[in-house]
């Protein structure tokens, strides 16, 4: 069968899609090295540049040392943005 | 067998070291002497440490920020115990010899106590006298109390005497009020210091051309023509302008820049006769930065002649005009002026095609180079050295960091213009020359900490005492410090926790060891600032009183929030709650982490036995080390056999044979002749080579100066005819011959280097072609020379040699690589034809000899070599340093060093320093009983690991191995805790210590749980 008389289905998913609701802030993880982009945020403080309070920087000792299930576990329990950084 | 025997003799020796100059050279002296167990003070004059190198905005190649690379230095030398920094602090007289100094210094009043001063800054928005920012090169301005730059160290303010209204006008005070931490202190007074050395490193740096006195170039008149330093701050993410590159006249985003090369170099009316050496590259840097800011940004280098000769700077040329579309114009600018009306600068020049050309642009940059300090005469005066007719420290290009006087040595651009690297080479040089000197003295006049033994905190539930820290009103007054320990309070396992004006002030870090006793607590928390900075402190201080170090967390709620967050309290407060709480969670979890050491093997392999190896060798020994030198070939010596005099005039070949002699003579230096490497097994401090002789040598470290080829030309018909010879060749014809005034000799240079495939400098081309080129002319002033080239790279204080030939009527035409000169010969003479730019047509030289200026190779078998130690290549086959700025001696692989022609081309001078460079650095890990490994590893668990070689391939560092079993196994002692094994490892069998995955993952379930 050629591809395209193929149909293809989106799949759907099983929750229902919802309204956001106006006050909603994403809750945010970042992933830093400790040498570059922990590094940063840290003058990003000292020039006080400002940007949301709702990320939260774990530091690592290495971008390297970021683990798929850190991931996938900060998904699961509900975070809404994971953003690795080194 | 191992070895630590240096030199004794009856004099009074002192085993401390005065540095004079904290720029990047002078701590890089600091760390190795420090590093090597003797006592370093380090003075300088400004408030901070960091010197030239932390006003640059990015470092190239790489486009790392300087400021990132140069901060760890600053810390480390802050923290260092073996070094006491002075800063705002100059020398006032020396008295004594070499082992023996005395040193009297002033320090300067800098009215604030940096015991009590926490670096807040809530002192400077009160102050009312606004000044020029000397660190930002005047674009903006700063207050009478200040910070010398946002990651200054020490990291407190002084007060400018010469502004500040109290100290000028006595009257204001306001800093003194909005201080909490009742650290001004205006009773402050000058002091008089002396100090006690053995040796003296000189490092003071240098001073920028001031523009002003070339009025045609307009700096000063009209406000967009910028100096290249004021670029780099105009760059800075940190600068006046953010980053932003806003115009000085109207702020707005210029488009159109152009840069002026050679300001102040090259040029003895009004200007300096040296060629600064770094301007061609910074240029190039600064247009390629310029793009990446903005896409839109078009640029023009107007230069004389491009001075790419370091490792890789030509590729970096050509990545600024293929990626960043810079235009290289070869003119140079008599006049720039300014159309009043929109602020545009018009440049005139001649182009190519000797048509005057005029251009607009919106933004005009001089690069300006190098010249001594201001008070480089009087500088000299004082430590009583000799110094060149420009100012600069003298010393023997055989010699290059030994000052005229003994004990007393010099790094960086105080010897000669000199970019980052070759600083940091000398830094470690000059270090590895006092080593040399002290070695006995290694260990007196250092202090020992004595520790109490640690707690055992086996089986004890988690008792976590929490600090937050007010910091004053910097985290206080925007989170809500009480609610903070109030929450905390709440997390299970926390045993206590409260509030503390300043954490890292001496009464808080008191209350911190107190509370850890009364309330027993086993682990601890402090919310306060960076980790960065302030974890080893308040390790330090949990470790007084008997915690294991690891057993503390640093939560960051002042960089990453409150200061972030300003005028958000409410948010700031809840996400301060949660990165503490994160931070709690995490830590207890936390284990003690125990660090193992290893002993150390006292000598060295160093594979070479050219003037790179020997050198390094001979250092080894007078710095109290046993050496191995393994030698292919049959003799000592290398290329340097080959070459008979430097640009400078030394008699190369005594200097060669009096090292031969040396090397040979010395009982610690063992010679292996003929005999190359079989194999490296072990790891730093404990290697265990095998020779192709089957002899087994043990060693702590590995100094490779393996060394180059000399490139056999296949060009210009070299093979078939007598009369067209290298330059060596022409250096041994010369001397045994002499110069010949009835005959014409042309020089044709780059051959068989910057051009596919050897796309690099050779860098000692053009420095052997003014040589015999000012040899031949000084017998024989009737003979005539030709230099045909494409730049003349008389970089630096060489620069002389260039205006010597053409004085003595040396005629230099350009050639460019698409219209490459003719060779033919003719009869008894070689015709060499060319297009002559200046003429615009075809001229031809009928020559008696025609010379090729040939360049260096790697190694032939420079791959295999390279294999054998695991180390990489560049492209072009020349072995890769751990960092091209700041370790460039260093392999990444722990116990490796390198100089020398491995390295890349250099010249002798060059050579001897990279050599000492080397033999500093490897001296100083020798100088070890045993070597720490650092707690923070990856460990390996053998259970559960299945050997599937993720972590083998990934590791950058080699410490995962396959193991006699077939199985793998971790070198601990080769791991830097990364953790990129753990990140691989699909079985989970690494757990990288302080970040253990239970201790992640904790960290993410607490701050997903309010959500």
């Amino acid at each position: 069968m050629a591809i395209d008389a193929e149909k293809i289905e989106e799949p759907k998913s099983p929750e229902k899609p919802q309204d956001v609701p106006a006050d909603w802030k994403a809750n945010i993880i970042a992933f830093a090295c400790h040498y570059c982009a922990f590094a940063a945020a840290d003058l990003a403080g000292v020039m006080r540049l400002s940007y949301p309070s709702n990320v939260k920087v774990i530091r690592l000792p290495c971008t390297g040392k970021l683990d798929h299930v850190y991931i996938l576990r900060a998904f699961e329990r509900g975070i809404d943005g994971v953003f690795a950084a080194g | 067998m191992t070895r630590i025997t240096p030199q004794q003799d009856n004099k009074d020796r002192i085993g401390s070291v005065l540095v004079v100059g904290s720029g990047i050279g002078g701590m890089q002296a600091a760390l190795d002497l420090a590093n090597s167990g003797l006592m370093v003070h380090m003075i300088n004059d400004e408030p901070s440490i960091g010197g030239t190198m932390s006003r640059l905005d990015k470092t190239f190649p790489t486009g790392d920020c300087a400021m990132c690379m140069i901060s760890p230095r600053m810390v480390e030398s802050s923290r260092h115990p073996n070094i006491k920094m002075h800063t705002m602090c100059r020398v006032l007289r020396v008295s004594g010899e070499e082992g023996n100094f005395t040193a009297t210094l002033e320090q300067k009043a800098r009215y604030v106590d940096p015991e009590r001063c926490t670096g807040c800054g809530a002192c400077e928005p009160e102050c009312p006298v606004k000044v020029a920012n000397f660190f930002n090169q005047g674009l903006d301005k700063r207050k009478a109390i200040y910070s010398l730059f946002p990651q200054a160290v020490p990291n407190t303010r002084s007060i400018d005497s010469v502004n500040c209204l109290y100290l000028t006008k006595n009257v204001c005070r306001k800093c003194e009020k909005a201080c909490d931490a009742k650290a001004i202190n205006f009773e402050d007074r000058d002091k008089l210091v002396e100090v006690k050395v053995g040796s003296i490193v000189l490092t003071p740096g240098l001073k920028t051309y001031q523009p002003e006195i070339r009025q045609e170039l307009g700096y000063g008149k009209y406000k967009n023509i910028v100096t290249s330093l004021q670029f780099e701050r105009l760059l800075s993410a940190s600068g006046p302008c953010s980053g932003t590159v806003a115009r000085p006249s109207d702020g707005g985003h210029p488009k159109r820049l152009a840069w002026v090369q050679c300001v102040g170099s090259r040029n003895a009316h009004n200007a300096n006769p040296w060629c600064s050496s770094v301007c061609c590259m910074y240029a190039a840097k600064q247009s390629i930065i310029a793009k990446e800011h903005d896409k839109e940004v078009q640029s023009t280098v107007f230069y004389m002649e491009l001075r790419a000769f370091g490792k890789d700077f030509d590729k970096y040329i050509d990545k600024a005009k293929r990626d960043a579309g810079v235009i290289y114009k070869r003119a140079m600018i008599s006049e720039i002026i300014e159309d009043p009306k929109t602020g545009n600068l018009l440049i005139h020049s001649v182009g190519e095609d000797g048509k005057t050309v005029h251009e607009e642009f919106d933004m005009v940059i001089l690069s300006i180079g190098f010249e001594p300090r201001s008070d480089a005469a009087e500088f000299s005066k004082i430590f009583a050295i000799d110094t060149d007719t420009y100012g600069f420290a003298k010393t023997s290009k055989l010699r290059p960091v030994e000052t005229s006087r003994p004990g007393v040595y010099v790094a960086g651009t105080y010897q000669g213009p000199k970019d980052i690297p070759e600083t940091v080479i000398q830094g470690s040089g000059a270090a590895a020359e006092a080593m040399a000197l002290l070695g006995d003295r290694r260990g007196t006049e250092v202090t020992k900490v004595i520790l109490p033994d640690e707690r055992d905190i086996t089986g004890e539930e988690p008792r976590v005492g929490v600090i937050v820290c007010h910091c004053g009103t910097n985290i206080a007054g925007t989170v809500d410090v009480k609610r903070v320990a109030a929450a905390a309070l709440t997390q299970p396992g926390v045993a206590h926790a409260e509030t503390i004006i300043y954490a890292c002030a001496p009464d808080g870090q008191q209350k911190i060891r107190d509370l850890i006793k009364e309330k027993g607590l086993n682990r601890v928390v402090v919310a306060s600032c960076t980790p960065r900075t302030h974890s080893p402190l308040f390790q330090d201080t949990i470790r007084e009183v008997g915690l294991n170090k690891f057993l503390f967390e640093l939560a960051d709620i002042r960089e990453q929030c409150s200061w972030c967050h300003m005028h958000d309290n409410e948010n700031a407060t809840r996400k301060a709650i949660e990165i503490v709480n994160m931070m709690v969670a995490k830590t207890k979890r936390l284990l003690p982490v125990t660090s193992a050491s290893v002993g150390v093997t006292h000598d060295a392999l160093i594979i070479g036995g050219g003037i790179a190896g020997m050198t390094a060798a001979l250092s080894l020994v007078d710095q109290g080390y046993g050496v191995h030198l393994i030698e292919r070939s049959a003799a000592l010596g290398g290329l340097l056999t080959k070459v008979r005099a430097n640009l400078e005039g030394d008699d190369v070949q005594a200097f060669l044979a009096d090292t031969i002699k040396k090397v040979e003579n010395n009982p610690a230096i063992t010679v292996h002749l003929a005999a190359t490497v079989d194999k490296v097994d072990g790891f730093v401090g404990n290697f265990v080579t095998t020779l192709t002789n089957k002899e087994t040598i043990s060693h702590g470290a590995i100094l490779i100066a393996a060394g180059g080829a000399e490139y056999s030309p296949d060009e210009y018909g070299y093979r078939d005819s007598d009369k067209i010879i290298t330059q060596r060749e022409l250096e041994t014809l010369l001397a045994e011959k002499g110069p010949d005034n009835q005959k014409t000799y042309v020089m044709i240079q780059c051959v068989g280097s910057r051009e596919e495939p050897n796309n690099y400098c050779s860098r000692i081309c053009c420095q052997d072609a003014l040589k015999n080129s000012i040899a031949i002319k000084e017998k024989a002033p009737n003979a005539q020379v030709v230099v045909i080239y494409r730049d003349m790279r008389s970089y630096g204080l060489k620069e002389e040699y260039y205006s010597k030939a053409r004085d003595l009527g040396v005629l230099f035409f350009l050639y460019t690589p698409d219209d490459k000169p003719q060779v033919e010969p003719m009869g008894d003479k070689v015709r060499v034809t060319l297009t002559s730019k200046v003429l615009g047509r075809e001229m031809a030289i009928d020559a008696d000899h025609v010379i090729l200026s040939t360049g260096l190779r790697p190694q032939p078998d420079g791959d295999e070599f390279a294999k054998k130690f695991k180390l990489t290549c560049n492209i072009d086959g020349f072995l890769m340093e751990a960092h091209v700025k700041l370790r460039p001696v260093d392999f990444p692989s722990e116990g490796y060093f390198l100089a020398g022609l491995a390295h890349a081309p250099k010249n002798l001078e060059e050579t001897v320093s990279q050599a000492l460079a080397a033999a500093g650095r490897t001296g100083a890990l020798l100088s070890h009983d045993s070597l720490t490994v650092s707690g923070v590893i990856s460990k390996h668990n053998r259970d559960i690991c299945m050997s599937c070689l993720a972590c083998v391939k990934k590791c950058p560092f080699g410490a995962p191995f396959i193991d006699t079993d077939g199985r793998v196994s971790h070198n601990e002692v080769k791991c830097t805790g990364c953790g990129i094994c753990a990140g691989v490892c699909p079985a989970k069998a690494y757990q990288v210590n302080y970040f253990r995955d239970d201790q992640l993952l904790a960290m993410i379930d607490s701050v997903t749980e309010m959500h």
